[in-house]
């Protein structure tokens, strides 16, 4: 069956960012791309397609299938189906590392929390309603306190001790952040603190899964080493996380584009069987 | 379509609830609104009053009750009595509530302060099952009795109570029927369609519902219309559900919902009262014992010193697996609406339960509202993914 060559690729459009990541004839990464979902360009998930493309060297008609995932997945006009972030996650997640039992992801807006059995998602955990202690909540941090996102986690590092954050509501810790900015504190000891609050809140999430090793740690917030340092303090043992935590989603979405076009090769079915259009993706609020 | 008028019926009854209510009180009726699954319905309608459930409108923003009611409380209750403060439900004759939750027994309070109905009566419907709170019980349906004599005008007999007794139990073994009616597969009834007869049958006298009741399920036996057959069949258990919307929401992914365990279903139908000398102890029995919501602390034996622990674990939700085997259910939906308590504390246990026993479970909490529901159909497409009946 693996004799077989074919192009997949995962597309996951999250709330914040859109990951595109193109699977050779091998099942090995040939591209992957990111480009902002966020306002103005939410709807340009075609462009960051493209891109991917052309850093392929490939066209469209090339992919043998596509599989859309994230908060956008839904009227994709050139995925060939749609699967939710949570399974497309856990299959990124088995693949980087087959011993994975748990996984934490936390993306530009939400977390989550996945049990993982053999390699296939078995229950799942979802933070509810708003952003708080995700990724959008370093962003405000960042801008509140004059940074660049990239720089939080260094420099909270360096901190010395750590201030207490009592909340990770987005609205309620910036404006503890700038009382304590002005009582002197140090910065890095108050990102240190905000870094702890958004740990404490994940890992108290996924607690009701009832957390078992390996845990994994992926999403955009994966790239800060102060909040992978608190959740592995938090959790009392080791966390892992991919060299590129950004891209798990869109990867578990190619590898399972290739599955299905196998099985469907194997069956003696055409791929794709839908027309696909490069343009526009449309979102629920469209409707 | 011509042919399904009882469901065509029943649709424009759970659209608009007050109407038939409206030309039943033109009829000189007195119409009765209850709270929650512990009023009993059969002395009402004993006496010739029509029980009239009191429910919530999801589609109607809560603004009145915020002024009288906490907000972080139960928001089905909220929105009923935001509705009533808004005049929604001026035509009750009278009102009866019950100690079915903390939320029920406050804002019963706050009922009859701000609204003030001619009629008001609340059960303080005891929360654990041996035999000194069903006498209890028996003691207060007593009390209830005696206030809707007085609101009616007349001494209510055996004989009349019994009749109405064995009315009551026709209509649950006809909802049992109908339900039924969703063990084939692909069902014969969908799950909104049959939220849409529930309401509609809590909104009329027990006879007229009954009827209704006949007409739906003949309709359902013979059309040739139903629900496509979809990969996964699927029960919900949890808070009340009085609004179809997170149904249509399930139902429009690749499941079917075939059962249910909600107060707006069969948790509210399902046991009938027993044969009973006299009628109040069936009733004291079936209104406490037998209805199964986690309301009430339920053991398999109150009234021994030791307790067996997977004895009770069978007894309180052993009738769950019961219902997976009989429609042939592939996954559980466990839903709480945010602030439920009651069901909130119940979660954790009831997910484990059915987990050791192999079937899937999902929790979802839900904001009694329909802005909410699109993160909610990412979970169930999720919970459709792993338990391998998802749409890839």
């Amino acid at each position: 069956m693996n004799k077989v060559k074919i192009f997949t690729a995962g597309i996951d459009l999250g709330s914040t960012m859109t990951k595109v990541l193109i699977l050779d004839g091998e099942g090995k990464s040939r591209a992957q791309v990111t480009g902002a979902t966020g306002a103005e360009h939410r709807r340009l998930a075609n462009k960051v397609m493209a891109q991917a493309l052309g850093q392929a060297g490939l066209s469209l008609e090339e992919i043998g299938y596509i599989v859309a995932t994230g908060y956008g997945r839904v009227n994709v006009p050139f995925a060939d189906c749609q699967v939710t972030e949570l399974t497309c996650h856990a299959r990124g997640v088995s693949h980087l590392f087959p011993s994975a039992r748990t996984a934490i992801d936390i993306g530009g807006q939400d977390a989550k929390g996945l049990k993982i059995r053999d390699g296939k998602l078995v229950d799942f955990v979802m933070n509810d309603r708003c952003a708080a202690g995700t990724g959008r909540f370093l962003e405000v941090t960042a801008e509140t306190l004059g940074l660049r996102l990239e720089e939080l986690g260094e420099l909270s590092l360096k901190a010395a001790s750590k201030v207490e954050i009592g909340s990770t509501c987005t609205i309620f810790a910036q404006a503890e952040m700038v009382a304590l900015l002005s009582q002197g504190r140090p910065l890095a000891e108050i990102l240190a603190g905000l870094h702890q609050a958004i740990a404490s809140r994940v890992v108290k999430m996924v607690t009701g899964l009832k957390i078992e090793a390996d845990v994994v740690f992926t999403g955009g917030v994966a790239q800060n080493a102060a909040v992978v340092q608190a959740i592995k303090e938090k959790l009392g043992h080791d966390v892992l996380v991919p060299d590129e935590p950004l891209f798990t989603g869109a990867l578990g979405a190619a590898l399972l584009a290739r599955e299905i076009a196998l099985k469907c090769l194997a069956n003696g079915k055409t791929i794709p069987d839908k027309e696909r259009r490069l343009e526009e993706a449309r979102l629920y609020e469209d409707y | 379509m011509a042919q399904d008028r009882g469901m065509d019926r029943a649709k424009a009854i759970y659209q608009d609830r007050s109407q038939r209510a409206g030309e039943l009180k033109a009829q000189g009726k007195q119409v009765i609104g209850y709270l929650c699954a512990y009023p009993v319905l059969e002395m009402m309608t004993a006496l010739d009053l029509v029980p009239f459930r009191i429910l919530g409108d999801m589609t109607e923003p809560i603004s009145r009750a915020d002024a009288c009611l906490p907000t972080v409380v139960c928001p089905f209750i909220r929105s009923a009595l935001d509705l009533a403060l808004k005049d929604r439900y001026q035509f009750l004759d009278g009102v009866v509530m019950a100690h079915s939750c903390d939320v029920a027994e406050k804002t019963a309070h706050i009922w009859h302060s701000y609204l003030r109905p001619p009629y008001f009566h609340f059960i303080d419907t005891p929360h654990t099952t041996g035999d000194s709170a069903v006498k209890q019980h028996k003691r207060l349906l007593k009390d209830f009795q005696k206030t809707l004599e007085q609101l009616a005008g007349r001494q209510l007999s055996q004989e009349r109570l019994k009749e109405a007794v064995k009315a009551h139990n026709q209509q649950r073994a006809l909802v049992r029927e109908l339900y039924g009616l969703r063990k084939p597969d692909p069902p014969l009834i969908s799950g909104v369609e049959s939220l849409e007869v529930m309401v509609s049958l809590m909104s009329l006298p027990v006879d007229e519902g009954s009827r209704l009741l006949k007409q739906v399920i003949t309709e359902v036996r013979q059309r040739n219309s139903g629900p496509p057959k979809k990969p996964a069949r699927l029960l919900i258990w949890g808070s009340i559900i009085d609004n179809s919307s997170l149904i249509q929401m399930i139902e429009g992914l690749s499941a079917n919902l075939v059962m249910d365990d909600t107060c707006v279903g069969s948790r509210f139908y399902w046991p009938d009262v027993a044969a009973t000398e006299d009628p109040l102890d069936g009733l004291a029995h079936r209104y406490l014992v037998a209805l199964k919501c986690p309301r009430t602390f339920r053991q398999a034996d109150p009234n021994k010193a030791s307790k067996d622990y997977q004895a009770d674990l069978e007894y309180r939700f052993g009738y769950l697996m019961e219902y997976a085997k009989e429609w042939r259910v592939n996954g559980v939906i466990l839903q709480s609406l945010r602030y439920c308590d009651i069901h909130g504390y119940e979660v954790p246990q009831v997910k484990d339960y059915l987990n050791s026993l192999g079937l899937p479970a999902i929790y979802l909490e839900y904001d009694y509202s329909q802005a909410a529901l699109a993160p909610l159909r990412t979970r169930v497409q999720a919970f459709l993914e792993i338990i391998g009946q998802g749409n890839f």
